[in-house]
């Protein structure tokens, strides 16, 4: 089709061709269509097939506000064909039909619209009962939109930016732009949030002239270049606002320009102040088939025009019941539309000038007319128009019907901020009443109609909202949000809800085919508000989510109410107390890709990290950190558990908590969190300790030592690290403790050297004595390695070899674990990784938290009481749940098993049942199970399990679940025995060494 | 957490950079031993007030200090101190010894 030129308004380029596919052939739109608008100009009308009578639907609104014009592009069901841009080489499919859009088999539905009135699914879809799972499966074919792909792979770009602001105006018209050059006046910094791709909202399309003033789109254009200059005010495009929150948050996803570096952009703003400038759209005027595709919007049919130079139509008429109705059919008809008749359900008040207008065009006029019905199957052929109080009807031919109701607001950002709407009774349009501090609204959206009264508005709104942010001080300095003292005119027009008639045509929802017929049913059945009619009917539950249905369905609903309290329809919305339904966030439709955002996945690394890659590392995620937890390819450890056992490995356990304490009430602290007497710990002696929440389970374990006077350092385990300031703080938070907590974790590089000849290696980057005199098992001793590099040594047996935890400054790092491969060269030292350590740790019994326990293990449980102190007189938390727990007899207890079948290695995680005796249930579970790599050990599979008491004693044979066959099956359990531990070197003398 | 939240320090911060810390049901409650009902009553016990709460937040992306607030449940708002006792508001019964 060619596009109408010469528009001072077009905001295409028709220079640009841009080829896409549609259902498979080539088609072409140019620069600045979106998709709907680039097919409707190739000649589409039938864009798609309603979900339940399958009828015909076409492009209706141009914003977006209902699914007609659902489409699959580039495989992704559901977009929204209106507001997606149109790309080069987009493909574009229809969805939901059989066959074709224009020819749909299925279409003899709607003739049995009768069987299927509101709700009729949930009285009949379930009986049969037999025969539901099937026939739910050929439902679910003919409903629904679109079809998931599930080889698909989203690959856009999501990316998020976080900006703060004072104000945010929401809406990019001439109300917001007003509002946002007058906050920027003031000095404070403003953003500017708008849907379509450029400023100008309502204005943007319309040459209506003032007297003697400029056509509206050179003004609103004049704005936004005031805007693009103004520093103060960032503009954001393309960028729909989607929520808003508590103290003025907003939310946008901003889809992104060819340009962009994002496909989609989540935007969440802190703003200080918010001005809601989001305008009106039109509400559907409702009639017979008023869905049928050639219906539309006269803002749709004139912005097709004007916006995209894209003649909507061969012949049209109009039925309105609002100015700007007969304005879009005079500049339709200036632009070559022949248009036959205006119907205005108004028999009076409508602006004279615009009827003069029609006159001298010779366009037939027909004030208190409305559409009755569309004829026309596929589309529309034409209507017949009726007056409202005579009933005298006459018919006209015309393939594109222009019609609506009047304006309603787009309150949904304004009503995420403030609640519920009411009806106002002046305007008729349904708007909050009370306003947040911080929020003001201001333009078209508050029943402005006039454009200089618009552009005060929005510029008072933005005066107060930079006045509530501290900006230039004004003659009235608000303290809370509000619509301002400006007044609109009340609106005098009646509320036209359709002439009598066959009501099972009348649509009040398109996406869900809902009619006037539905909802009386669901009145007649007792659901007698809106936001029950909406359940039980469906109406504005669809994609649109109350786009086409919200204003009018309070409206139908009192009215309908009113008939049968005799008192007739309602004239004016100002007595109904019906609302419309709620709305929530998203109040646009938004791709998860989007919420998910970037999922960049950002570790934390040691900075021994690339020295152990080089070596063959195998990382994996351990709370914010990557550890090496594999040295092998092949991920078998035989070789690094032997290394230590008979060797000496090196590990990096740099990732563990790292803290010092001090001060006059460091020790109090420590008492409060630590289940063990802090006050007893010896000179150059390591205490093992563990923290409690207050149910008595354990949180976090880990080692004490007191470095000097009142001055601790202690550590904790890597995923406790970040919260542990925290936990001490808050359980000492209402005592004025004097103490001080550093956070040495980051800072302090710890390397595990261990094994028979780990003292060998050690001995050799230092002069200190390291002699089992001066540095025993459970002692710290502060020392430097060659070349002076300080060190704080502590000999612990978590892995049950000797082994000295070498704590040094992290920039040394590096350096040390070079030096330490380099001396230890000479006994062919590994480097392990935590797998390794998981094994050795496991065949001595020793408990890593989130293993071996879980939310509910406390420290009894684990075999740690001794770690408790009952009489400190600083009462550690938990202690009063560890009392109650310990004498009760139903709690797991941490037992050491050896699995009968040295081949089989269950699952960790697997449940155990009693392999003897009459109770089959579950009572354990096994928390780490390995086959043991160690000399003595060899060929054992060994393990520790959490088992309830009775099945606990050394000797009980236990079942274990393989979690997959089928319980009854043999091959299901395998079979375990309840040993002593720790299975290695139970005397513990390894580490002693 | 969109609301808005002033730490002592640090003034009004966004939510996001605090953690919540409970009800504020004061100190652990003394005495030797707790019974069963009084330490579940602290420990996991809460009022659900509606209305004006008095609790505990941490500034953790910032200065790390445990401070309370007064937050109207109903709107989810900071608030100033109500001019009532805000004992009354939270509405907890005390047990034996709690310091308020």
């Amino acid at each position: 089709m060619n596009r109408l030129e010469g528009l001072p308004t077009l905001r295409i380029d028709p220079a640009r061709r841009i080829g896409f596919t549609y259902k498979g052939y080539t088609r072409h739109g140019v620069a600045g269509d979106s998709v709907a608008t680039a097919l409707y100009a190739e000649g589409v009308r039938i864009f798609s097939r309603s979900m339940k009578y399958r009828r015909p639907r076409g492009l209706f609104s141009l914003d977006g506000i209902c699914a007609n014009t659902f489409l699959t592009i580039g495989k992704m069901p559901n977009m929204a064909a209106e507001t997606a841009a149109l790309r080069e080489a987009m493909t574009v499919e229809e969805q939901n039909v059989y066959f074709t859009a224009r020819n749909d088999p299925l279409a003899f539905l709607d003739r049995f619209d009768r069987f299927m009135p509101a709700g009729f699914y949930y009285e009949s879809m379930h009986k049969p009962a037999a025969l539901w799972p099937a026939a739910a499966e050929v439902v679910r074919r003919a409903a629904g939109l679109g079809q998931i792909d599930s080889g698909f792979r989203f690959s856009g770009v999501c990316d998020e930016i976080y900006p703060a602001t004072d104000v945010c105006v929401i809406g990019g018209g001439a109300a917001g732009m007003s509002a946002a050059l007058a906050a920027a006046e003031r000095g404070v910094r403003v953003i500017l949030l708008e849907a379509r791709h450029w400023l100008g909202g309502a204005f943007d399309y319309r040459s209506q002239p003032e007297e003697g003033d400029r056509p509206l789109y050179a003004r609103s254009a004049a704005l936004a270049e005031k805007i693009a200059a103004n520093p103060l005010v960032r503009v954001y495009t393309g960028a729909p606002m989607v929520g808003g929150y508590a103290d003025n948050l907003v939310t946008a996803v901003a889809e992104g320009k060819e340009d962009d570096p994002f496909d989609y952009r989540y935007m969440e703003i802190r703003a200080k102040s918010v001005v809601v400038a989001t305008g009106t759209r039109e509400r559907p005027l409702i009639f017979e088939d008023n869905d049928r595709p050639g219906v539309m919007l006269p803002d749709c049919a004139l912005r097709l025009a004007r916006t995209y130079g894209i003649l909507p139509g061969r012949e049209a008429v109009f039925s309105v019941g609002h100015d700007f109705g007969l304005e879009a059919a005079v500049a339709l008809a200036d632009l070559g539309l022949p248009v036959r008749a205006v119907a205005d359900f108004r028999e009076s008040g409508h602006d004279a000038g615009l009827v003069d207008r029609l006159a001298a065009r010779n366009i037939r006029f027909l004030p208190g007319w409305a559409a009755y019905r569309a004829s026309g199957v596929k589309s529309v052929t034409g209507v017949r128009l009726a007056a409202c109080k005579s009933g005298e009807s006459r018919s006209f031919a015309c393939d594109l019907l222009v019609a609506a109701a009047g304006l309603s607001p787009v309150a949904e950002p304004l009503v995420l901020f403030c609640g519920s709407p009411e009806a106002d009774g002046s305007t008729g349009f349904f708007l909050p009443k009370t306003y947040p501090p911080g929020v003001f609204a201001g333009g078209s959206i508050l029943g402005f109609s006039d454009p200089r009264s618009r552009i005060d508005s929005g510029e008072k709104a933005g005066i107060r909202a930079a006045g509530f942010c501290g900006g230039d001080s004004s003659q009235e300095a608000p303290e809370k949000g509000g619509a301002g003292d400006l007044s609109p005119p009340p609106n005098a027009a009646p509320v036209w809800l359709g002439h009598p008639g066959r009501e099972s045509k009348r649509f009040v929802c398109f996406d869900e085919d809902v009619t006037v017929k539905h909802i009386r049913q669901a009145i007649s059945r007792g659901f007698n508000v809106p936001e029950l009619i909406k359940r039980f009917s469906a109406a504005g539950t669809g994609p649109g989510q109350g786009g086409i249905s919200g204003h009018n369905l309070p409206l139908l609903v009192h009215a309908i109410q009113s008939e049968s309290a005799g008192c007739g329809p309602s004239d004016t919305a100002g007595n109904t107390g019906y609302r419309p339904t709620r709305v929530r966030p998203p109040v646009r439709p938004v791709l998860l890709a989007a919420y998910a955002g970037t999922g960049r996945e950002m570790t934390k690394r040691t900075p021994a990290h690339d020295l152990q890659a080089e070596e063959g590392a195998v990382f994996r995620r351990a709370g914010v950190w990557q550890r090496a937890r594999y040295f092998s390819q092949d991920l078998d450890v035989s070789e690094e558990v032997l290394a230590v056992r008979t060797n000496v490995g090196m590990l990096d356990a740099s990732t563990l908590g790292c803290f010092r304490i001090f001060g006059p009430d460091a020790l109090s602290a420590l008492q409060r969190v630590y289940a063990g007497d802090m006050g007893r710990i010896r000179e150059g002696r390591v205490k093992y300790a563990a923290m409690c929440n207050h149910d008595g389970c354990v949180i976090d374990d880990g080692v004490v030592i007191r470095t000097g006077e009142n001055d601790y350092m202690f550590t904790t385990s890597t995923g406790r690290a970040g919260e542990t300031i925290e936990w001490i703080r808050y359980h000492t938070r209402y005592e004025n403790l004097a103490y001080h907590l550093v956070n040495l974790t980051d800072g302090t590089a710890v390397i595990n050297l261990a094994g028979p000849r780990a003292r060998d290696v050690l001995e050799k980057i230092t002069d200190a004595d390291v002699s089992g005199g001066a540095l025993p098992f459970g002692g710290w001793m502060d020392f430097a390695l060659t070349g002076g590099i300080p060190v704080r040594c502590m000999r612990l047996g978590f892995v049950g070899e000797l082994s000295f935890e070498l704590n040094i400054p992290a920039s040394y790092m590096a350096h040390v674990w070079e030096m330490l491969r380099r001396a230890g060269r000479e006994f062919g030292i590994r480097s392990i990784g935590v797998e390794a350590q998981n094994v050795l740790r496991l065949e001595k019994g020793h408990v890593i938290l989130g293993q071996e326990s879980e939310q509910r293990t406390n420290l009894i449980d684990l075999g740690l009481d001794f770690l408790w102190a009952r009489d400190k007189t600083i009462r550690p938390v938990g202690s009063d749940a560890l009392r109650q727990a310990e004498n009760d007899p139903g709690r797991l207890k941490l037992s050491g098993i050896r699995m009968k079948d040295p081949a089989v290695v269950p699952p960790d995680g697997s449940v155990i049942i009693p392999a003897d005796g009459p109770e089959k249930r579950i009572v354990g579970y096994v928390a780490t199970i390995r086959k043991s790599l160690s000399p003595g050990l060899e060929g054992d599979v060994l393990g520790m399990a959490l088992v309830e008491a009775p099945w606990a004693r050394e000797g009980t044979t236990l079942a274990i679940y393989d979690g997959e066959s089928p319980a009854g099956s043999d091959a299901a359990f395998s079979y375990a025995v309840i040993v002593r531990m720790p299975f290695y070197d139970p005397e513990g003398k390894r580490m002693r060494m | 957490m969109s609301l808005l939240i002033q730490c002592p320090l640090c003034g009004k911060r966004n939510g996001y950079e605090f953690r919540y810390g409970g009800e504020d049901k004061g100190a652990y409650p003394e005495g030797r031993e707790l019974s069963a009902a009084k330490w579940y009553d602290y420990v996991h016990g809460s009022a659900c007030t509606e209305g004006v709460v008095k609790e505990w937040w941490c500034h953790r992306l910032g200065c790390g200090t445990w401070f309370t607030i007064y937050r109207d449940t109903r709107v989810n708002r900071q608030v100033q101190e109500p001019q009532e006792s805000a004992r009354q508001g939270n509405g907890r019964t005390s047990g034996a010894g709690e310091i308020p």
